[in-house]
């Protein structure tokens, strides 16, 4: 039935009604900024905004020369946060990352020098290209959001939000990240091409790191946290959660999954939905935000059972959001 | 064919359990060899899986068949077209066909086969823990049936036992129901009984040996219930069975050869002198035997019983008859009176044949017992020095006695000297008779188990006892019981005190044979599953039209047959309507709450005009769908599903009020949009 494969997850996101209110007006404004760089990713502006303002990590999977680090740079200027880049090499070590310490002939003491880690927004380029023991250091970082460098404890900096890219299709040399890894990152995007009204703007430029010097901060650090702090507060009613829930087992029941999806994939979804419904300007969370931002959460936290490489859930998914009834 | 298909390991497991669980309440009445063929071909079976051995091939396979052709034919002429022959040819091809299971189809013969094995059991026993035992065949036979339609994936998640519980747990009621409400039809064929068991309990003869044969066995033989009035001492609990007239010098036995008791049970109707040859005083026992089947036309009874039960009848020395033989569990009433007198006045006939001898043989105790009759003054007090002669010399009470020679009776009395109640109830009358004193046997029981949960008494194999009757002057018949003489606390404490040491008693008992019968706990657990049992059997297995019919006297009132099939009617119509709605409800037309149940007669409404809401569509999406395609029905559309997004999303919960002021708006905006869809179609259509 070609009436059922619609894509629900684009439809929800036309159809869940915009608010004006102060909290819809600065995600607009953010993403009207953040667009003067990254030409026609609207959605995906908003999508990374969400997962930033959830607390969660993104991950970017896409081909090169799609705007990953574009996204990366406008979003820390827009948001005005501190900004590091980590390109991720076969050769790379966790202290690359997390830092050492030196002796100081001075001193005679250790000093401890920070690595690249300790900044509000990471970008982990090409993760995959460098070895499990380094991708933990970060993924571990990530996950507590402090490091034990030398048996002392450390704190991140405050918001700490890592985008991580990789790309999916020249996969010689590269170490994929396990199912359980891939977990830690509340929403997996893909960029894709731009439309043909963008690619024409972009062709006229002249240089495209010119456009990012034009995108201007537009929101604080606390207005960030006060995102985070309201969208808990977002109201999930018990139908609501009768459908979620209702997605979930289906996750775990249905045919085709080769796994369900784990109670932390659950909670990610619930987290995501209340904060897209706040950036709508709404106090509670209809199905629509659920769909929207479901494929975003949940597709690198699934496998379909045909499915060996972990690319091909996208249709399960949208199965997913086709079958479920939403209402009983 | 379907090639390659692997029956689940789960699955096979579960059906070699239920294969084995249906054939174990069988192994006893099984031949050998067709148990070790069973085992062999569940051993094979296995090892087909573990795939060690192949499928059998054709020729085993026609071998097989052959084999139990040829078992049956040779079945039915040696013991004839009976329970045991079919059974033994049913299991023989479930067995087989156990090892060609191949394909899924295989299975569900299996499994069926399985269903109608478990019925089986019942053909042998229909007690309470069979029937238990049979409900948890058919528990792993459903379960069985689940396992092979699962992957190992779904049974993981889910245990396929709880399914299976759960379902026959659903079958529960409705049985009860049938079992209650369906009409006893009358059998259309008699389930042939058992033939190998053959009689069982006391018979009309008795020779040594044979008491102490039944002494060995703990079997039932049969439960007592007293009406209204306390059960008499164990010292007087003697069962009255068969009264023991004619001596040939070894072996007591009744008057009337065997083949002519249907008559004799027609002919001993002696009604009509019954006041003239007894007195009795004080008031009747009442009580309520249940006897097991002993493929013999009598029943037991205190003395003096007189049958309330119809169809039964007494013989000239107050025996009990049944119509005919005691092939099945039989209830009866009966009334006895423990003060009487009976035959004050013997008639000549009577006394003749109560003082028969045999000639020949037996000297020396004819001879001793003259002797002492002349040394006594009466008859009563040469009864008690016989007893004294037996309480004074060393008579030993057991079920082992030495064997006796050519005299058997001198040889007990002067020479072994050790019996069991038969040797002292035998050499009693022979003494008796030989001083001119109407004397005669009675085989029957004697004591009983008192089971204090269920006020009932348990009168087992072991109880089997005889004793004597004399006829004194002015007394009638009087009971003389020699063995209490020997053995006091055989009649006072009962055949387990009297034999707790002799080896032999009992020996058939598993329990006494891995010597568990001694302890306390499994003697109250024996009693409280015989008090199961009995009310069993009372209730479930005695379950007649009678007392169906009483039951629906007690429920609907007076009842006809007319009456009775619209009962079965209704009731089939509510079992049909229940898995309908069940079937139905499993579609999902129903839901939770009434906001949803009419936000869905939206879809419904629109589903006519061919814009149903797809089950992943959000009210939103949905909105927004319906009024791309038709315009016209936006401000409705949007009302109500702003409304019911508001109602059902927006408030974690609502309250009752709340809920039904906003379905009063949404019943109206439904109608609202009800018109605008009937006006625009109208229009659309014109």
């Amino acid at each position: 039935m070609s009436m059922r494969s619609i894509n629900l997850s684009e439809k929800s996101a036309a159809a869940a009604p915009i608010v004006g209110n102060r909290h819809s007006q600065q995600v607009a404004r953010a993403v009207s900024e953040i667009s003067k760089a990254l030409l026609g990713k609207e959605h995906q502006i908003k999508l990374s905004l969400c997962c930033l303002f959830s607390g969660g990590h993104l991950l970017i999977e896409d081909l090169p020369g799609m705007g990953k680090t574009t996204l990366s740079y406008a979003l820390a200027r827009a948001l005005g946060l501190e900004f590091n880049r980590i390109q991720f090499t076969s050769d790379l070590l966790p202290a690359d990352i997390l830092g050492i310490s030196i002796f100081d002939q001075n001193t005679a003491q250790f000093t401890f020098h920070p690595g690249p880690i300790f900044s509000q927004l990471i970008l982990a380029d090409e993760i995959n290209r460098t070895t499990p023991k380094t991708q933990s250091a970060l993924l571990e970082a990530m996950e507590e959001r402090q490091v034990t460098i030398e048996g002392e404890t450390r704190a991140l900096p405050e918001p700490f939000f890592v985008i991580a890219t990789q790309n999916p299709v020249t996969l010689a040399g590269t170490y994929p990240l396990p199912e359980s890894q891939l977990d830690r990152f509340l929403m997996r995007l893909r960029l894709g091409y731009p439309d043909q009204r963008a690619e024409r703007e972009l062709l006229e430029m002249n240089t495209e790191r010119d456009k990012l010097m034009e995108v201007q901060q537009c929101l604080t650090i606390a207005e960030i946290s006060e995102f985070r702090q309201q969208s808990a507060e977002v109201t999930a009613s018990s139908s609501l959660l009768d459908y979620v829930q209702r997605l979930v087992n289906y996750t775990r029941s249905g045919e085709g999954f080769h796994y369900g999806l784990s109670p932390r994939g659950s909670l990610a979804l619930m987290r995501a939905s209340k904060t897209w419904a706040l950036m709508c300007g709404r106090t509670h969370v209809v199905p629509e935000d659920v769909q929207t931002i479901l494929p975003f959460v949940v597709e690198h936290r699934l496998r379909a059972v045909a499915d060996e490489d972990g690319h091909t859930s996208a249709s399960l998914v949208q199965r997913l959001l086709n079958e479920v009834d939403v209402l009983t | 064919m379907e090639a390659g298909y692997q029956i689940p390991r789960a699955a096979l497991l579960w059906v070699l359990s239920a294969v084995t669980l249906v054939i174990l309440p069988q192994i006893i009445n099984l031949p050998a060899w067709l148990l070790l063929i069973a085992l062999t071909c569940v051993v094979w079976r296995l090892l087909i899986f573990s795939g060690r051995l192949s499928y059998p091939g054709k020729l085993t396979r026609i071998v097989a068949v052959l084999f139990t052709l040829g078992v049956s034919v040779y079945q039915m002429r040696s013991l004839g077209i009976g329970l045991e022959s079919a059974a033994s040819l049913l299991t023989l091809g479930f067995v087989f066909k156990l090892i060609e299971m191949r394909y899924q189809r295989d299975i569900y013969v299996v499994l069926s086969l399985c269903f109608v094995m478990s019925m089986v059991a019942f053909l042998y026993s229909q007690s309470a823990v069979m029937t238990i035992y049979v409900s948890l065949c058919v528990t792993v036979i459903v379960g069985a049936m689940i396992a092979v339609n699962r992957s190992g994936q779904e049974a993981s998640r889910k245990p396929t036992l709880r399914i299976a519980t759960k379902i026959a747990l659903q079958a529960l009621p409705l049985t009860i129901v049938l079992f209650l409400l369906f009409p006893r039809i009358a059998p259309l064929w008699a389930v042939p009984v058992p033939t190998s068991g053959g009689t069982t309990g006391v018979t009309d003869e008795m020779s040594p040996g044979d008491l102490s044969q039944l002494g060995r066995s703990n079997e039932l033989a049969f439960r007592v219930q007293f009406e209204d009035s306390p059960p008499p001492l164990h010292a007087e609990l003697y069962w009255r069975g068969l009264v023991l007239e004619e001596f040939d010098g070894e072996t007591w036995s009744r008057s009337r050869s065997r083949s002519s008791y249907g008559i004799a049970s027609q002919l001993a109707d002696f009604q009509w002198q019954w006041q003239d040859r007894i007195t009795v005083q004080g008031e009747p026992l009442v009580y309520n035997v249940i006897l097991e089947p002993t493929q013999q036309p009598w029943l037991y009874g205190l003395h003096l019983a007189e049958p309330e039960t119809d169809n039964l009848f007494q013989s000239r020395n107050f025996e009990v008859f049944n119509s005919g033989l005691v092939s099945t569990r039989t209830s009866y009433d009966m009334r006895s009176f423990p003060n009487n007198q009976t035959d004050l006045i013997l008639l000549d006939s009577a006394r003749r044949r109560a003082l028969q001898l045999p000639e020949q043989g037996n000297q020396r105790a004819k001879t001793f017992a003259t002797e002492l009759r002349a040394a006594e003054n009466s008859e009563r007090e040469y009864v008690y020095a016989v007893l004294a002669f037996f309480q004074q010399n060393p008579f030993f009470y057991t079920l082992n006695p030495a064997l006796l020679s050519q005299d058997r009776v001198d040889d007990f009395l002067f020479n072994t000297q050790e019996g069991f109640c038969e040797h002292y109830a035998s050499a009693f009358t022979f003494l008796m008779r030989a001083a001119d004193i109407p004397a005669r046997v009675v085989v029957g029981y004697h004591g009983a188990k008192y089971n204090r949960y269920e006020d009932f008494m348990m009168v087992y194999q072991y109880n089997a006892h005889a004793w004597s009757e004399v006829w004194l002057d002015g007394e009638g018949w009087v009971r003389v019981d020699p063995t209490g003489a020997v053995s006091p606390e055989r009649i006072e404490q009962g055949v387990e005190a009297a034999l707790a040491d002799d080896p032999a008693f009992m020996e058939e008992s598993l329990l006494a044979a891995v010597g568990l019968g001694g302890f306390n706990w499994i003697n109250t657990l024996r009693l409280r599953l015989e008090a199961v049992e009995y009310e069993w059997n009372r209730r479930v297995v005695n379950y007649n039209e009678e007392q169906q019919f009483e039951l629906f006297d007690e429920l609907f009132g007076e009842i006809d047959d007319e009456k009775l099939i619209s009962l079965l009617v209704l009731l089939a119509g509510a079992v049909v309507i229940g898995i309908g709605l069940t079937v139905i409800r499993r579609d999902g037309i129903q839901s939770r709450d009434s906001i949803t149940q009419v936000y869905l007669k939206i879809s419904g409404e629109l589903a006519r005009i061919g814009l149903p809401r797809l089950p992943g569509e959000g009210p939103l999406v949905y909105r927004d769908r319906v009024v791309s395609l038709r315009p016209d029905l936006d401000s409705a559309m949007n009302e109500l599903t702003k409304l019911y997004v508001h109602l059902n999303y927006a408030q974690p919960r609502i309250t009752a009020q709340t809920e039904k002021a906003y379905l009063k708006t949404m019943r109206a905006r439904l109608r609202e949009l009800r018109a605008a869809l009937r006006r625009n179609d109208s229009y659309l259509s014109e």
